[in-house]
């Protein structure tokens, strides 16, 4: 075997390389936002007692937890470009991946709704809270930091799920290095490049999201142990 | 290890290489009158310059040319099928007497084959919806062209940086006609050719090209040392160009005409 790499041609280069990780940074940061938004709105809503409204999220969650990523973004792309709408790749990419990711926080959170023992509420209205009280402190926070080390990876798997949006133009990370390796014939040394600045996105967000415990849920500030 | 199979290869490649140029003696246009048998090597799997229609027949704008070509050179055609990588070796090693199949005439091969003059041309363009205004490259600044990523199309786009050109960039040309045909993109930078079939498939939605990025000239290529035989096809090319057989042929397939100063 006759192995000859050459990263300089490839390093030389990074500022494209660092344009790209940080759209993808920003598309991973938009959906996760708007994602858990949806998430938690979603979550309240499957578990609601109108039946329309649980049945609508439902069926929300289950056609995006069932179909692939990249039909989806080509359904947003090509779909609103087709009734006239037309947005940039970034928009469409930020938009479908938030309408992906909302799925999936939605039902992560509602696993977390249901892990609260039903005592604890009973409990909650022994002491006389109200019924936001009650939904505010004793079922969301806890419930969300409960399922919180799920919510993570999730988010995490998103950033790297964010490649496939290379494919409607959008040019993050991997359609950076598509390019880069169309231009200097030099696919391998391009690929475990991008493959490097991947794991260290996914290590930033993940201490990122570690901080955020930290100032979000005060149990884990103060006792250093998860619920 | 690795080496020996190579190089055995490497000598196996030089002995049909060099049978294949002692095969050919005399010379070649007096072998084909002689046999009155023209073998052309095309590539029928590059639509619409080769391909097979409905019933399996070769049809084409290079298919049509060799046909023309044969017809009045009072020859019986035989197609050689080929693909783009396989063209040269074809005439090298004389299994076919001349290349028809979009050959563009570059440096490289000018060492190793000889070329006629120009028969056709492949144009790279940047098309837009016929509506949009626009005749010069300053007209297509802040319009986002769309490209498929790696192409020639794409590299010579992004080294025209003082022209503030903002490419999309998608990585084929099906996705890049898909963006183009739904709307998502209101000008495409690739073949004159593909860019005329966009408003085949979506009528609503026609492109035409408007600003020129390069010409191909498109040529048949000969074995070298075939002066006699590259002399009687440059005559018959002339001939159809003048009389507008070949640019007939050339607007049948690719939907345009060939370029002005080839026809005159």
């Amino acid at each position: 075997m006759n192995l000859n790499l050459d990263f300089a041609s490839i390093i030389e280069r990074w500022p494209t390389f660092f344009d790209g990780a940080l759209l993808t940074l920003q598309l991973a940061f938009i959906a996760t936002m708007l994602g858990t938004a949806i998430g938690v709105l979603g979550a309240i809503g499957r578990r609601s007692h109108h039946p329309i409204v649980s049945r609508i999220c439902g069926i929300y969650v289950e056609a995006i937890r069932n179909t692939p990523l990249l039909v989806q973004i080509f359904l947003v792309y090509f779909g609103l470009a087709s009734l006239g709408l037309k947005f940039s790749a970034f928009v469409v990419a930020a938009a479908a991946l938030t309408i992906n990711v909302g799925a999936y926080t939605t039902e992560i959170i509602r696993a977390g709704f249901d892990s609260i023992p039903r005592g604890q509420i009973e409990a909650a209205e022994g002491l006389a809270l109200s019924r936001a009280q009650i939904y505010w402190h004793v079922v969301m926070w806890p419930a969300i930091e409960k399922v919180y080390p799920s919510l993570t990876s999730q988010f995490v798997l998103l950033m790297l799920a964010s490649s496939v949006t290379s494919q409607i133009s959008a040019e993050e990370l991997t359609a950076v290095a598509n390019y880069v390796q169309s231009d200097t014939y030099r696919a391998f040394e391009t690929y475990i490049l991008v493959a490097l600045v991947y794991i260290v996105l996914s290590l930033i967000m993940r201490a990122g999201f570690w901080l955020l415990g930290l100032v979000i849920f005060p149990r884990r500030r103060r006792l250093g142990t998860p619920l | 290890m690795m080496k020996r199979p190579l190089s055995a290869a490497a000598v196996a490649m030089t002995c049909m290489v060099a049978l294949g140029t002692t095969a050919a003696h005399a010379d070649l246009l007096d072998d084909i009158m002689k046999a009155k048998k023209i073998r052309i090597a095309t590539d029928m799997a590059i639509p619409p310059s080769g391909m097979m229609d409905a019933n399996l027949k070769p049809t084409g704008s290079d298919v049509e040319t060799a046909q023309l070509l044969a017809k009045d050179l009072g020859l019986e055609l035989e197609f050689v099928q080929t693909t783009g990588a396989t063209r040269i070796p074809n005439i090298q090693t004389n299994k076919a007497d001349i290349i028809i199949s979009t050959l563009s005439v570059t440096p490289e091969r000018a060492k190793v084959i000889d070329f006629t003059k120009a028969y056709a041309a492949l144009q790279s363009v940047v098309a837009c919806l016929k509506t949009v205004e626009a005749k010069s490259w300053e007209d297509l600044k802040g319009k986002t062209i769309a490209v498929s990523r790696g192409t020639t199309q794409d590299t010579e786009l992004s080294n025209m940086k003082d022209r503030n050109l903002t490419l999309a960039r998608f990585d084929d040309d099906a996705t890049m006609v898909t963006a183009a045909v739904s709307g998502q993109a209101d000008c495409v930078a690739t073949s004159a050719t593909i860019a005329n079939q966009i408003g085949v498939k979506n009528p609503s939605r026609t492109f035409e090209p408007k600003v020129l990025i390069r010409t191909f000239d498109l040529a048949i290529g000969v074995r070298k040392g075939e002066p006699r035989l590259v002399e009687k096809l440059n005559e018959w090319i002339s001939t159809n160009l003048k009389n507008g057989k070949l640019n007939e042929i050339y607007k049948k397939f690719h939907g345009s005409e060939l370029p002005q100063e080839m026809r005159s």
